[in-house]
């Protein structure tokens, strides 16, 4: 029983553990695949005013690219601009994020032609723009269909295109699938009065973890820009995350809190079941703190058995469930807004750490949850125990 | 040679707010070798009289010796030390560790007395295993066992570590009369043989013909104290 319990309560706490870490983790590969890379270089005062998009400060990359590409630490770099834009047909509008890309760059850094559903991606040259798949069933348009596409200019005129539709993009990325579309950086250029400027420059590392160096080694090199991490450029969605992880700390302290009480209360059970037993080792000439090192022996062995049997089965779920076939929550994720994803499958992810910390946990928990009905026991009189049970 | 003496004892027991006297005054030492019975109706007092004795309760007033130790100023840890040094208890529904065998259950004391080691406890264990008749169900758990045998299993246990007196709570209550006579039989065997002191309660009329001293007591006084 109080096996059992504590078995039950951490495979819970594993496979729900692997859950939120998959779920920070698919948001986290689709931010740095899609929006954010590992870095981006900014006009300066660019993030303050990032909701509007500006594109007056927009820059030449030219000079920042040929040094990114010469650095060890990068694996690429490509330019990017976003700029806001109103997609009509003529009778509806939506307001949509335009991101301007040179496609044999941009593939280098992110992930979108492989995201294409329908019809073809950018090849740099074209005057036709791709869209995310949720955008195009706003319009019910498909592939070879024409919108206009509203913006303004550097100077703030307006200006609008008529493109055909090149291509669907489906991400599974929030951001992408419902807000945007996307032309080549050449036509943006013209069409916004840019010249040779960009928004951004995306970086991809080659290893994540050298973030914190780069924009050491980084901080000050061009005045007039700005280096921002994945993280700091996508605060929202690593705020949503921190969600999770109370949503995770919090459902973790109900499982202690469970499997304290279950423990607790099934030894106490099993002490009361075995009062006559007490009396006859006290009758015998056990000593009372004896007494309690045995019941806490035994709820620390019990502690090893449930861990031990919590943690296999967990281990079993993760690797042979959550990792491979994960959760359907297609029927939410629509709805759910930008949290940086809207995946259908949602797969568990491993965090080996937890499983050892769980492991260690239930043996303390075990031990220290015996220690209540280990005091009640060796408290009882010999002639009591002997006599009432 | 008195192992054990009550010198003027009295106990009382709180029963909500009212105390009750189980033991009202009684005078009496036990010799080394004696074969004790104590004897009297339901709620005289006897088993009051054998916690007393096997330092599983204190008194309320007057002096229980046990060898030279004054029970009364003992600690816990010290009572539970005479009780492991001095005392072996046979209890009325035998008290075997269930999952324990049979030998296990008799070298338990051995092992809490920490003296010998593990091979002098195996010698001494079945020596005394053999020595009531049961070697042979050494491997045996009590669920395994008949009441007789289990009682059998709880003298060797009482008896392994050869302790000064015996303490044994209406042996043969919970077991048939033919298998409680052989019970006696063995418990006056091992007083014989090895010399050791026993005292035992019951009622049982039958039981009482077995005692070399009858101790008869009524409401918590002692009525008559008789050597057969």
């Amino acid at each position: 029983m109080t096996l059992s319990s504590l078995a039950i309560a951490l495979l819970l706490l594993i496979v729900f553990d692997s859950y939120y870490s998959g779920l920070d983790l698919t948001t986290y590969e689709k931010l740095i695949n899609y929006e954010t890379a590992h870095l981006k270089f900014f006009p300066l005062g660019y993030k303050e005013d990032i909701d509007n998009l500006p594109i007056e400060n927009a820059f030449d990359p030219a000079p920042v690219l040929s040094i990114l590409r010469a650095d060890p630490m990068v694996k690429s770099a490509a330019p990017r601009i976003s700029f806001r834009a109103t997609l009509s047909n003529g009778i509806y509008q939506l307001p949509v994020v335009g991101l301007a890309v040179d496609p044999a760059q941009d593939e280098t850094v992110f992930t979108m032609k492989q995201s294409v559903s329908q019809g073809e991606y950018l090849t740099g040259t074209e005057e036709a723009m791709v869209l995310g798949i949720e955008v195009a069933k706003d319009f019910n348009a498909g592939v070879g269909d024409t919108l206009t596409v509203l913006c303004r200019t550097k100077y703030s005129t307006f200006q609008a295109l008529d493109l055909p539709i090149k291509g669907i993009i489906w991400s599974d990325d929030y951001a992408i699938d419902v807000n945007s579309l996307l032309i080549n950086l050449d036509l943006a250029q013209r069409s916004l009065d840019l010249g040779n400027g960009v928004t951004e420059v995306n970086i991809l590392l080659k290893d994540i973890n050298q973030i914190d160096a780069f924009k050491k080694k980084y901080a000050g090199r061009f005045p007039q820009l700005e280096l921002w991490s994945w993280k700091e450029v996508a605060e929202d969605v690593i705020a949503h995350s921190e969600g999770h992880a109370m949503m995770k700390n919090i459902t973790f302290a109900c499982i202690v809190l469970i499997a304290l009480i279950g423990i607790s209360n099934t030894i106490l059970i099993a002490a009361f079941e075995r009062m006559r037993e007490i009396g006859m080792l006290a009758a015998m000439g056990m000593k009372r703190r004896q007494i309690v090192g045995l019941f806490i022996l035994e709820g620390t062995l019990i502690g090893v058995a449930g861990s031990a049997i919590g943690c296999l089965i967990g281990f079993l779920l993760v690797a042979f469930w959550t990792t491979q076939f994960g959760f359907d929550l297609s029927f939410a994720t629509r709805s759910w807004g930008n949290v940086g994803f809207r995946s259908m499958i949602f797969r568990g992810a491993w965090n080996v750490e937890l499983i050892l910390l769980a492991f260690i946990f239930g043996i303390v928990v075990s031990a220290l949850s015996s220690i209540y009905p280990a005091l009640i026991a060796s408290r009882m009189e010999p002639t009591e125990a002997l006599r009432k049970y | 040679m008195s192992v054990v003496k009550m010198e003027n004892t009295i106990k009382n027991y709180k029963v909500g707010k009212v105390e009750v006297p189980a033991i009202r005054g009684i005078n009496l030492s036990i010799e080394k070798g004696d074969f004790a019975a104590i004897a009297g109706p339901s709620g005289s007092g006897k088993t009051t009289m054998l916690n007393l004795f096997g330092c599983l309760d204190k008194p309320t007033g007057g002096k229980v010796f046990i060898e030279e130790h004054d029970v009364i100023k003992l600690s816990p840890d010290e009572l539970a030390d005479v009780r492991n040094q001095h005392i072996g208890f046979i209890f009325q529904s035998f008290n075997l560790i269930p999952v324990l065998t049979a030998f296990e259950n008799v070298e338990f004391p051995l092992i809490l007395l920490k003296k010998d080691g593990p091979r002098a406890r195996r010698k001494k264990v079945m020596d005394m295993l053999a020595s009531v008749g049961i070697a042979d169900l050494a491997g045996r758990r009590p669920s395994e066992m008949s009441g007789g045998q289990q009682q059998r299993v709880a003298i060797a246990r009482a008896l392994v570590k050869n302790p000064d007196y015996v303490l044994a709570d209406e042996p043969t209550a919970n077991i048939d009369t033919k298998t409680g006579h052989e019970i006696l039989d063995l418990m006056q065997a091992m007083n014989k043989n090895l010399g050791t002191t026993f005292i035992f309660s019951t009622h049982d009329p039958q039981v009482m013909g077995h005692a070399r001293r009858l101790i008869s007591i009524r409401d918590g006084q002692i009525e008559s104290d008789q050597r057969m």
